[in-house]
């Protein structure tokens, strides 16, 4: 029942924010109580989540089409759990960032945001293929609307091509439901048996490789979180291409453990491509949200990297990288807005020297960026680290690509810091230092204050993503977390890749 | 008592919170003190774990306590925990005192920039960072505090933000910490690989079933790391440019404390290098060659604070030579004795530079003599204690490095040579500088900028320190004395046992010729820079042309790797991303919309074309049909 409330409380309140007439004060305020609320309820699931069970927990199903086997059917696992925690915070900063700024046509907005927030809950809850396709469109509609309308100038352009990329990729993975549910006979997740056809896989992959987005799909990347406002483009990079990420170890290698090891090799060298492609781009583009656009790239590469080096090393340290990649590029993403409020631009050239009068902007700066750039001590290190370890095992030379990119990232991330914070002050720069504001600091702060928490302590996450039931044994604790998916199947790893 | 370690953690980190969180409801002065007081109280704590350690036997003084599992996957997990031994008390108490000694002068230094409340925060941060280092209870955690002091290194360095020179040394130092930090993550997969865990016990004990290769891999990662952090060849270049951080800076992260943590490595990882003998000379063979690169180099450095950076890394070479040759205690014992004399050095050319108004060119200075005899007194103290003159530091810790080279064969032998020319070189350069700075006529420069700040030659907080670090420069070295009494290498030994024994002839022959020499270099340098009529310095023109470009490192490393990647991201950018990736949205785009333009072409309006459509596709579908059944 808590997972059905918190898919469907932001629903309706997005109706209420609709329907009533409401004011721009009484929208806002509503949907950032309604925002926080649903960071209570997730708190409210977390303190009574049972890490030591295996199985799904606050499930909830109900017959939808009985013939076909559809069914509405959501519930949490651990790792979807924390994915959901992630959506709550980060959407609550959004809408606040939102309240803060004060968007235009209120109503529609807000609405969006709350439904948006409930869409995405859904898509990492639901048990059931075709309702899992549903809130996966549900998640995209609204953000063609907002990034097509609160956007900026170029914001046309890049909702064309973002409708385009990602229609393209819905229609496949419609496509590969559709097939793998009739083979199977339903489409209920935990009943569905493997599959082995490479295409249906296939069909996936792309699916999920156009959302996260893996190079060479993300032709649609650079101008959404461009000209997207800052909060939606946070809402992007931060928690919707999770929703793919979430795809690829929910369906992709638990359902298709054999395609899974036939092709791993070229999903992980795209992966690979994507982290140093996206590195280097970031380090030669000219605006702040490029650098956290191109970072956006190759830190999917680097998630992806770890979900399909397919050990426990690696899905462990992809589900706290994701939460710690979702926090760092949100922040990232807010913090562009801020500056670009400040000085109408995002360019390196018109900016620079805004630490000097600006203690509390440098500082929050600086502290989200050396954990982006993963400085050891950091979670986003820890994450890194459990990855690489991962990905170490299925091939020295992955690791050593993930380890140059990490330089690459250093070298990044203080090229961005500089460009904001240091030297010359930028022609673009006010003389009236005017430092962020408490409502400001109000909205970051909770997020860098999340990092720093998982900074002391990572392994809250990592630990805790895949439960642990037979840690004694080796062989099995060696694939604990893929065999603990499958077996939802009732199927093992072994078997799996023999049947036909 | 296990707690004194976890104080010792906790208190410098507290202080940079605070001061970080506290804003302007802390005085700049009341940041000074508390970073101060912090690192003072972390200092009770070292010393408390030293003596409660010094109360247990010999074999009983290694002591574990974890918090909580820090960071874990799969069966994989390590603790956050701290290591009480005797080789970490003594890092704690080298770093928290001469750390709580340099804040304590920063208070005077520091005294009147507008920023100084981020500047103890940094420092308190460094602090931290350097603690976990080196109490860190597995491999993981020391990487931790590694990457940690690489971060507050860049802090501190670029801290004056709008100078470009200090945002770029900045930049380099922590890139080129990140290629360190890199390649000791690789080293940890293998290990994660093959034992499945980091903590000290279970990867030492299992180096058995590393295979030969293995070993060698991870023993050259964990080098990469080493050199990177302490400035040795190849990934040395940065430590020069630091030199634009304010001079306590360089004093506490980039002499005494911080490029010394590659040495600590070597030392605490001994049993993984032990595995891998080749990689062990090698270490030894960098350690050489950086101490004959960097002591050439500083012979024509202008800047009175390259000098002792290029020393610091010549120096540190010295203590690479110790480590890889199985010297631990030497070179640990060298460590100690180099944080003492080089923090004098570098303190006292603070207040030189502070007196100056900031100049920091050696050809601008000449004649401080009297001017500031205290100063005087205390650099030539710390020069004395770096060339490795009885009774100072340096001979005692310097010289048995030298001598435990003379106990490993012909290879041995070839860096007990160059270690001797180091010798040479150090007298040479260290009495240049002193004679070019304090010797000789008052320079113009000097008559119109020189100013006394009232109250003698700095305030109380720079003299004393600086007075302290004397005396312990002049005496620290006396608690060994090879071939007499040797506590710090019993002290150690339960961490590290020595590899090599040098009988008492190599010692004396080793600690004869080393005097010999530092000697014969300060008579040249007195020769050339300090006599009254000075002879004309030979010169060389290319030989000086490329040590003046620093034997063209910096130059070799842009050609090689900053612009080939500076050129591809460009060449991706303009000839991949954007006509293919990003161009694609809109040719797909026009792509519908021509395909869409195409089917329209259908919509004729007339019935007999839909009549036809509908009529043929029948038709289709039932031949189909028919087929198929």
């Amino acid at each position: 029942m808590l997972t059905t409330v918190l898919i469907f409380m932001p629903v309706a309140v997005a109706l209420i924010v609709w329907l009533l007439p409401l004011s721009r004060l009484a929208a806002g305020g509503v949907a950032l109580l309604a925002s926080l609320a649903e960071v209570g309820l997730w708190i409210e699931a977390l303190v009574r989540f049972d890490f030591d069970s295996s199985g799904l927990q606050f499930h909830q199903r109900q017959s939808w089409f009985s013939d076909l086997n559809v069914s509405y059917h959501v519930g949490l696992f651990p790792f979807s759990l924390w994915l959901v925690g992630l959506t709550a915070v980060v959407m609550a900063a959004a809408v606040a960032y939102a309240v803060w700024v004060g968007r235009e046509r209120p109503r529609a907005y807000f609405g969006l945001m709350l439904f948006l927030t409930g869409a995405i809950a859904g898509v990492f809850t639901a048990q059931d293929l075709l309702l899992f396709y549903a809130f996966f469109e549900a998640m995209l509609i609204p953000l063609y609307v907002l990034v097509g309308v609160w956007g900026g100038a170029g914001r046309l352009g890049a909702t064309v091509k973002f409708v385009i990329y990602t229609m393209a990729g819905s229609l496949l993975m419609l496509a590969a439901i559709i097939v793998y549910g009739l083979q199977q006979g339903t489409f209920d997740l935990l009943e569905i048996g493997p599959s082995s056809s490479d295409w249906v896989f296939l069909g996936f992959v792309v699916a999920f490789a156009i959302k996260a987005p893996l190079f060479p799909f993300h032709g649609w990347l650079p101008d959404a979180y461009r000209e997207s406002s800052p909060e939606v483009s946070a809402v992007l990079s931060g928690v919707v291409s999770k929703a793919a990420a979430y795809g690829f170890i929910r369906i992709a290698i638990a359902k298709f453990p054999g395609p899974t090891s036939d092709l791993r090799g070229a999903i992980l060298a795209l992966a690979a491509i994507g982290l140093v492609y996206g590195s280097l781009l970031a380090f030669r583009a000219p605006d702040v949200r490029g650098v956290v656009a191109y970072s956006s790239l190759a830190q999917m590469g680097l998630i992806t990297l770890g979900v399909f080096a397919v050990n426990d090393l690696g899905l462990d340290g992809a589900v706290l990288q994701m939460v710690n990649h979702g926090l760092i590029s949100a922040a990232l993403f807010l913090l562009a807005g801020m500056v670009e409020r400040r000085t109408s631009t995002g360019e390196f050239a018109l900016l620079g020297g805004m630490a000097r009068g600006r203690p509390a902007l440098a500082t929050v700066l600086m502290t989200t960026g050396i954990i982006a750039l993963a400085v050891p001590l950091s979670s986003a290190f820890a994450g890194e680290f459990l990855i690489l370890a991962g990905v170490f095992q299925q091939g020295w030379g992955w690791a050593v690509v993930g380890a140059v990119a990490i330089v690459l990232a250093a070298m990044y991330i203080l090229r961005m810091i500089s460009g904001i914070l240091h030297q010359d002050v930028g022609p673009a720069v006010p003389e009236a230092a005017l430092d962020l504001r408490p409502g400001e600091l109000a909205i970051v702060v909770p997020l860098v204050g999340v990092l720093l928490a998982l900074s002391a302590w990572p392994a809250a996450i990592s630990q805790r993503s895949f439960p642990n039931d037979q840690p004694q044994q080796a062989v099995r604790s060696q694939f604990r977390a893929v065999s603990y998916v499958v077996r939802e199947t009732q199927v093992t790893l072994n078997v799996s890749r023999g049947t036909p | 008592m296990i707690w004194g370690a976890w104080l010792c953690l906790a208190s410098p980190l507290a202080a940079a919170l605070l001061i970080t969180l506290g804003g302007n409801a802390l005085s700049r002065r009341g940041a000074g003190y508390l970073a101060t007081f912090a690192t003072f109280v972390a200092f009770i704590g070292a010393a408390i774990s030293f003596f409660s350690l010094l109360s247990h036997d010999a074999g009983d003084r290694s002591h574990l306590s974890t918090g909580w599992t820090w960071i874990a996957g799969g069966s994989y997990h390590s603790g956050f925990s701290v290591l009480v031994d005797p080789l970490s008390t003594m890092m704690m108490l080298i770093v928290s005192g001469v750390g709580g000694l340099i804040i304590g002068y920063s208070i005077g230094y520091m005294d009147g920039d507008p920023e100084e409340r981020r500047y103890f925060a940094y420092m308190a941060l460094f602090v931290f960072s350097m603690l976990l280092l080196v109490q860190g209870g597995n491999l993981i955690l020391l990487l931790a505090g590694w990457g940690m002091v690489g971060l507050s290194s860049y802090l501190l360095i670029g801290f004056w933000q709008e100078r470009h020179s200090a945002i770029a040394a900045a930049k380099k130092a922590f890139v080129m910490n990140a290629v360190g930090d890199a390649t000791m993550a690789l080293a940890f997969f293998i290990l994660i690989q093959k034992t499945g865990s980091l903590d000290f016990g279970d990867v030492f004990a299992r180096q058995g079933f590393l295979g030969g290769w293995a070993i060698n891999l991870i023993a050259l990662g964990l080098l990469g790391g080493a050199v990177a952090k302490s400035a040795q060849l190849p990934l040395h270049t940065w430590l020069p440019d630091a030199m634009e951080g304010p001079t306590p800076v360089s004093a506490l992260i980039h002499a005494a404390t911080m490029v010394t943590a590659g040495v600590y490595l070597i030392v605490r990882t001994h049993p993984i290098f032990e595995q891998a003998p080749k990689i062990e000379d090698l270490a030894a063979g960098l350690g050489a060659a950086t101490l004959v690169m960097a002591g050439l180099i500083a012979l024509v450095q202008t800047d009175i604070k390259r000098v002792i950076a290029y020393s610091t890394m010549s120096q540190i070479g010295y203590m690479f030579l110790g480590a890889g040759l199985g010297a631990y205690a030497n070179g640990m014992f060298h460590l100690m004795t180099h944080a003492f004399f080089k923090a004098l050095l570098f303190m006292a050319a603070g207040i030189v530079i502070h007196a100056l108004a900031g100049e920091q060119d050696m050809r601008n200075m000449g004649g401080l003599r009297e001017l500031m005899p205290f100063t005087r007194w205390c650099f030539l103290i710390g020069s004395l204690a770096l060339v490795g003159i009885f009774p100072f530091a340096g001979f005692f810790s310097k010289d048995s490095i030298l001598a435990a080279a003379m106990d490993r064969g012909w290879y041995g032998y070839l860096l007990w040579v160059a270690g001797l020319a180091g010798t040479f070189l150090t007298g040479l350069y260290t009495f240049r500088m002193y004679f070019v700075v304090f010797g000789g006529q008052r320079s113009a420069f000097v008559r119109e900028h020189f100013h006394h700040e009232g109250h003698g030659e700095g305030p109380f907080s720079m003299t004393s320190t600086v007075a302290t670090l004397a005396g312990l420069a002049a005496i620290g070295g006396w608690i060994q004395w090879s071939p007499f009494w040797h506590p710090v290498t019993s002290w150690l030994e339960p961490v590290a046992r020595p590899l090599v024994e040098p009988a008492n002839w190599m010692e004396w022959t080793s600690s004869g010729t080393a005097l010999a020499l530092g000697l014969g270099g300060i008579w040249v340098a007195w020769l050339l820079y300090g006599a009254r009529r000075p002879r004309p310095v030979p010169r060389v023109a290319p030989v000086e042309s490329a040590l003046v470009h620093k034997l063209y490192f910096d130059e070799a490393y842009d050609l090689a790797f900053y612009r080939p990647a500076m050129r591809l991201s460009l060449l991706l950018g303009r000839f991949f991303e954007r006509p293919l990736i990003a161009g694609t949205g809109r040719e797909l785009a026009e792509g519908s919309v021509d395909v869409g333009r195409g089917f329209s072409r259908l919509q004729t309006g007339l019935v007999r074309t839909y009549v036809l459509a509908i009529a043929s596709s029948l038709a289709v579908i039932a031949v189909v049909f028919v087929a198929v059944r």
